[in-house]
């Protein structure tokens, strides 16, 4: 085998690899392409969730047509001149790849004209080869077409995820851009009619309604903080409005989308105990500061950015993060939405206000107040010679029974040494997993409501829950679409009779997104809490040797054994050589 | 205080200036039956321990009982032998419950004001029990009954029963919580919805009421009202006093005050199907036994129960085959002959529901008006049109 020099087109094409891997990358490049140009409105059309078809207009100043091949050459950029522009970089872009690397993987077609040429060029490129420059008409600005998108990568191709996926990552990000550029005229269009549209006002509350919908959009706190050559703005959702994973929290640095899991990080921790584990806030936050203190060179698709001083930022988005949620009273308000969807009328601050009687509602806020004291006493140190079993999913070994003490724990030898069993959480895990089996497959049962619910969605949500209307009824959800972003809910499933439908509709769009099996933790939820109050023996209750033997069997035979269906220990293993040690037999201290 | 509630009540008596001491007599079985009255109104676990208490003052001849959450307030009066005029609070369990276990002879409450403790002495018992000044207790409003109507008693609490159990108890949704309730000269309709059902009453009033209203009255105040209103012939008098948010119910020795919901109520006549396509008539006994047998095994699991409408042939009469079951008890199946006009049809209710609606039928026969499995069931009693119940039907996915 010999060693050679790649061929300029494999070249690219390995490059390409690293710029744009998805649809939405492609859209990321040509976005911010036109944005540096300067446009005030841009138009995005997909098709096929991009594989087919997507376009990128913009008014901005478009390419003289002397320059349009030289656009398309790798390291070719007007941003950037010498390399001390790199540490101070204000455009998005400057590379110089992106065009290169998206033409050498698809069919692309450039057309431009600047404002003061009377006729603007097009030129084609098909797999990084350059056809030649046609003088053609066109309004001012630049037009990028992209076509068949890794026709000539089949293994790219292949990784890409289903149109679903990644029409919600092109929706993500041309959202995510409309906000960060209120003052620049977005438009996407995904077929025929546009999903998201923007008037270029610069009203970013209305952009939010877009993206998170009028009720959320209404209720974000605004947040703004200035330090010396540190300016934070943007929108951070109230404590009582939470998701189930970090993806609606958005950093834009300069106005470039990063991904920063410091960022992110110090965000949560303005939450601290403020959210329940496990539930993170929505944000959207822009920070804007000197470009030479940041490096945004980092990977090609400069998502990555790296500070010089990374711990004044974490402490700055913190403090300001923080100081605008106690700003606002964190007190979840509640839910007033009529069953009919005509929300009713609220008073708002009654007028005639008694402080005798007024008392009650101070007391229930401070009852409210979110802080749980015992949150970090979870994970308080366990015993140090008693080990609790806490692999899920690890058998249990064969034991012998030796009987139960306190009438609550049952006294079991294993081969490996002494084990305590919980009989309550064992008997919960046995029967939890018993009930659980009972459910798989099988339909959920629904109950129609009286009258239907309008929901609305944002859009990502909404192309999501759009494909998914079959399955959703199969989960008991009778779900038609009422308008852009509307939709009715006719019926919904008895496990969530109880609650408000919104929120059921919006925690089962929370599953798909987390590609989770939908309703499963809440079924999980429903059987665990009637497990453990109604059926599974208590602690206290005693049980002949019969009976324990036989929760000794069934506890072997469950899949996941060694935690009760909350998470507890079900039982706690006493190594032998911990015995021999504790009585001094070997290794004594 | 919820939200989309009115603001809360309105301070009108000031309780009169300190009085030295209260002394009072009064029977053990009186006493106990007016705490009885009251004693729902207490809130059980509050921060402002006032509230756990139970008002006891001398009110022109009389003691009263007063107890409030804030948002319902009960007040009773109570015969007594009033010695000494006075007021405190009393801690609402320990008075209950002592006074439950007095000897049913004359008890005598004495109060010491400098220490706020009342004294209770009967037969050989004498315990002093630690009360609080009654200038913290929340004053309750005095309503002007001048342009009150008259409602009876017995129809009244009917009514209430026959559609206060439709409310939803759904805190997220407070207009749902409560019982819409309309009147316009004679005409008394009551109705309450709670998304998956809805109740709807119409009712005669022996007098017409002075002014057209309307108002979103918690379910749960009445209940309470239901439940403290004696049978017979008695009238209840209502007023709504104005701009307060609050409605006012006076019997003959008791008075109940309640928030209203703020809110418009859903346009529930819209919800009612104006056509059926086969109509049912059953026993509504042995629809309400069929359905308690079912919910036995429905309950497991989300309280579905099938029904099998079979409309009569040329040969075999109409029937309604119930059937409910449960991955874990079993199933259950019940058979009950009914005269069906129209098409047979399988639809699922929940059987919960439905159960409960049977309970405050009061007809013999009862009829169940269905078009299609996706759409509402009305129940209505056979042979009057003053009651209708429609249910959402359910779906087995």
């Amino acid at each position: 085998m010999s060693i050679h020099i790649l061929s300029p087109e494999i070249a690219s094409q390995i490059a390409a690899g690293e710029v744009v891997e998805r649809p939405a990358s492609v859209i990321k490049e040509l976005l911010e392409n036109a944005l540096d140009a300067g446009a005030h409105s841009i138009s995005i059309s997909v098709l096929e969730a991009g594989r087919r078809l997507m376009e990128v207009v913009d008014d901005g100043c478009g390419i003289p047509v002397d320059q349009l091949e030289l656009a398309l050459a790798r390291h070719a950029t007007s941003k950037l001149n010498q390399v001390s522009d790199l540490y101070s970089i204000s455009t998005l872009g400057f590379r110089g790849e992106a065009l290169a690397s998206i033409g050498s993987v698809s069919r692309l077609t450039i057309i431009s004209r600047t404002s003061d040429s009377d006729v603007g060029a097009r030129l084609q490129v098909e797999a990084g080869i350059s056809g030649s420059v046609d003088v053609v008409s066109a309004p001012p600005g630049t037009l990028v077409r992209v076509q068949d998108l890794f026709y000539n990568v089949p293994a790219r191709l292949k990784f890409l995820k289903t149109d679903t996926t990644e029409r919600r990552a092109v929706d993500t990000l041309v959202t995510r851009y409309a906000l960060a550029y209120p003052h620049v005229r977005f438009k996407l269009s995904e077929g025929k009619a546009p999903s998201l549209q923007t008037s270029g006002d610069g009203d970013q509350r209305a952009i939010l309604a877009a993206l998170y919908g009028v009720e959320v959009s209404r209720q974000m706190l605004e947040v703004l903080a200035e330090e010396e050559g540190l300016k934070l703005k943007g929108f951070i959702s109230p404590t009582s409005i939470t998701r189930s994973n970090r993806r609606e929290i958005t950093f834009f640095i300069n106005g470039r989308w990063v991904q920063d899991t410091s960022l992110t990080t110090a965000l949560n921790n303005a939450y601290h105990t403020l959210l329940m584990v496990a539930r993170y806030p929505m944000a959207a936050l822009f920070l804007e500061i000197d470009p030479a203190e940041v490096d945004v060179n980092v990977h090609p698709a400069k998502a990555e950015v790296r500070f010089r001083n990374q711990d004044r930022i974490f402490s700055f988005v913190q403090r300001a993060a923080r100081r605008a949620l106690l700003a606002y009273a964190p007190i979840p308000p509640i839910s007033t939405q009529g069953l009919w969807g005509s929300s009713a009328p609220q008073g708002g601050v009654p007028e005639q206000f008694d402080p005798a009687w007024n008392f009650s509602q101070e007391l229930s806020e401070q009852n409210e107040s979110p802080f749980s004291p015992y949150s970090h006493l979870s994970s308080a140190g366990t015993g140090s010679s008693l080990v609790p079993v806490s692999l899920p999913g690890a058998e249990v070994p064969l034991l012998r029974l030796v009987g139960q003490i306190g009438s609550t724990y049952l006294v079991a030898e294993g081969p490996d040494g002494l084990y305590l069993i919980d009989q309550h959480a064992a008997h919960e895990r046995v029967l939890f997993e018993k009930l659980m089996s009972q459910h798989e497959n099988k339909n959920i049962p629904s109950q129609t409501l009286l009258s239907p619910i309008s929901v609305q969605l944002p859009p990502a949500q909404a192309s999501l829950i759009q494909d998914q209307l079959p399955i959703l009824a199969h989960f008991g959800f009778h779900v038609e679409p009422f308008g852009p972003g509307i939709f009715q809910v006719r019926a919904m499933p008895v496990l969530f009779a109880h609650a408000d439908p919104v929120a059921a509709l919006r925690a089962l769009v929370e599953d798909f997104e987390e590609d989770e099996r939908p309703l499963q933790s809440e079924i999980e939820a429903r059987l665990a809490g009637r497990v453990c109050k109604r059926l599974a023996v208590k602690a206290g209750q005693v049980l002949s040797p019969e009976e324990q033997r036989s929760l000794l069997n069934d506890l072997e035979a469950c899949n996941s054994p060694r935690t009760c269906p909350h998470g507890r220990p079900t039982m706690i293993h006493l190594p032998v050589d911990v015995l021999e040690r504790q009585f001094g037999r070997k290794g004594a201290r | 205080m919820k939200a989309g509630r009115h603001p809360p009540m309105r301070i009108d008596t000031i309780i009169d200036e300190r009085i030295e001491a209260m002394k009072v007599t009064v029977l053990q079985e009186t006493l106990a039956h007016g705490l009885s009255i009251v004693s729902r109104a207490v809130s059980p676990r509050s921060t402002l321990p006032v509230l756990s208490n139970v008002l006891v003052a001398t009110d022109e001849g009389r003691l009263r009982l007063s107890a409030t959450n804030l948002e319902l307030g009960i007040t009773c009066w109570i015969g007594a032998k009033i010695e000494e005029e006075g007021s405190t609070t009393v801690p609402a369990r320990t008075f209950v419950d002592l006074v439950g276990t007095l000897p049913a002879e004359q008890v005598s409450l004495n109060l010491n004001t400098t220490t706020q403790s009342l004294n209770v002495r009967a037969g050989a018992s004498n315990t002093d029990i630690k009360c609080i000044d009654s200038q913290e207790f929340p004053p309750m409003p005095v309503p002007e009954m001048d342009s009150a109507f008259q409602i009876n008693v017995a129809d009244f609490k009917e009514i209430i029963q026959q559609v206060a159990f439709a409310a939803s108890t759904d805190e997220a949704r407070p207009v749902l919580m409560g019982v819409l309730m309309n009147v316009e000269g004679d005409k008394l309709t009551m109705a309450a919805a709670d998304g998956f059902r809805l109740s709807v009453r119409h009712a005669t009033l022996s007098t017409s009421a002075p002014q057209a209203l309307s108002a979103i009255i918690p379910a749960r105040a009445l209940n309470e009202l239901a439940r403290i209103t004696a049978e017979g012939g008695e009238m209840i008098s209502m007023v709504l006093p104005k701009g307060r948010g609050q409605v006012v119910f006076r019997v003959k020795d008791a008075e109940l005050v309640s928030q209203l919901i703020d809110g418009v109520f859903p346009d529930y006549q819209q919800i009612i199907p104006r056509a059926y396509k086969s109509r049912t008539i059953l026993s509504t006994q042995s629809l309400l036994k069929a359905c308690k047998q079912a919910e036995i095994f429905a309950r497991e699991g989300s309280n579905v129960a099938r029904f099998n409408i079979k409309s009569s042939g040329d040969l075999e009469p109409g029937s309604v085959e119930i059937s409910a079951q449960s991955e874990e008890t079993g199933s259950n199946e019940t058979i009950v002959s009914a005269t069906i006009d129209g098409v047979g049809l399988l639809i699922a209710f929940n059987v919960r529901f439905l159960r409960e609606v049977l309970e405050v039928v009061r007809s013999p026969n009862v009829a169940l008006e269905t078009s299609a499995a996706n759409s509402p069931g009305v129940i209505r009693p056979v042979g009057s049109d003053d009651f209708l119940h429609v249910i959402m039907p359910m779906h087995l996915g």
